[in-house]
């Protein structure tokens, strides 16, 4: 390409720029680099997931049904990047050796490969997340939209404050067995507070009157 | 219609509230028997801070929202005889940043006062008595003065 650009230079400002975009866009066929859109939406997702993993302030998922956000990758930040940039060589790697099989193959062996490559991409869990992120956007429009609404909660302890997103008519019972997991203390100890009053178990957000990002207290009960 | 100014920074004040506050703290409005809100009073707790006297206090405390609010400050009140130098035997208590010709200013919030309270708790301000008993231990009397508030702390257990 640097040739290209070489010789170019000697041709009038015109047919440069006309080029240029051309060798551009080569570029970004060979680069990992060259899928933004791909890695920003897997970047994000992966950001919120190792943040639920790894730090203190986090939002968790109280949901069980995970339908409406496709599955997150089992990877540590770290080697995410790299990883990501290694399953988008694979990809590349897997379509030229699908369009190198359908100049040797028939129409009929395409095809068949086709559906298998589909099978093979779905089961490689890596592969699968890229694609069922795909799939999940492109879907989306297609469902009727979810009509249970979701709010996020704060919950402050003495340390900090910890995020959990849940459905406005969950029990607020399920966030607090998340809560006293994670932080490994007896449920039995724990007292949560919503304007200063105890919470029961059977209340839910939606009978709280909870608004988005609304906070509630958890106290140790003295013995 | 003026009150319009004070109940709509009294809105933002309860959202921001009740999505960020200080551990231990409660301030909501006034519910009324019939279901509705005032939001011209505020039932409020302020916990005595830990490692001082204080500790393990929670203490109640109303505010009282003029319509002149927020150009000035509430009145904030302690129950009636609550033990500490710069609070009135009615309760109400004296603090530079709640007086409107010394300290206060609109852009107060609730937090800030609340918070503010909380430090005078421990940090009695000498200059600026309120009650004769409680100044009068606090400048005279330490070992006494302590006892009532310790004394105090614990006629005002957590509710929860």
């Amino acid at each position: 390409m640097e040739d290209i650009g070489e010789t170019e230079d000697l041709e009038p400002l015109f047919d440069y720029r006309r080029v240029q975009p051309h060798v551009i866009y080569l570029n970004d066929d060979k680069s990992p680099a060259s899928t933004p859109k791909r890695r920003k939406t897997s970047k994000t997702h992966v950001g919120k997931k190792v943040e639920g993993e790894k730090k203190e302030i986090a939002v968790v998922n109280c949901d069980e049904e995970e339908d409406w956000l496709p599955p997150p990758p089992k990877v540590l930040v770290g080697v995410q990047n790299q990883l990501d940039e290694d399953s988008t060589i694979k990809e590349m790697r897997l379509k030229k050796q699908e369009l190198l099989s359908v100049v040797n193959s028939s129409a009929e062996d395409v095809l068949r490969e086709m559906d298998e490559s589909a099978k093979r991409k779905s089961g490689s869990s890596l592969q699968a997340s890229l694609e069922t992120l795909l799939a999940a956007v492109a879907e989306q429009p297609s469902k009727p939209p979810c009509e249970r609404l979701k709010i996020v909660i704060q919950v402050q302890d003495k340390d900090g404050t910890k995020q959990f997103r849940m459905y406005m008519d969950d029990k607020l019972e399920r966030l607090f067995k998340m809560y006293a997991d994670k932080v490994k203390l007896d449920l039995q100890n724990l007292v949560f507070t919503f304007d200063g009053d105890k919470i029961g178990p059977t209340a839910t957000p939606g009978s709280l009157g909870m608004d988005d990002e609304d906070m509630i207290e958890v106290h140790e009960k003295r013995s | 219609m003026s009150g319009g100014i004070a109940r709509g920074r009294l809105a933002e004040e309860r959202k921001a509230w009740r999505k960020n506050h200080p551990h231990g703290f409660v301030a909501k409005p006034e519910s009324l028997p019939d279901g509705t809100v005032n939001l011209m009073v505020w039932h409020c707790t302020i916990p005595g801070k830990t490692g001082t006297d204080w500790e393990g206090g929670y203490f109640p405390l109303t505010l009282h929202f003029s319509e002149d609010y927020p150009s000035k400050p509430p009145k904030c009140k302690f129950p009636q005889g609550f033990f500490h130098p710069n609070v009135y035997p009615s309760g109400t208590v004296c603090l530079s940043i709640l007086n409107e010709d010394s300290g206060w200013r609109p852009a107060i919030t609730v937090k800030q006062i609340l918070i503010g309270i909380q430090d005078l708790l421990d940090q009695p301000n000498p200059a600026d008595p309120a009650q004769t008993e409680g100044y009068h231990l606090f400048i005279q009397d330490a070992t006494e003065y302590k006892k009532r508030v310790r004394a105090q702390a614990k006629n005002y257990p957590p509710v929860i």
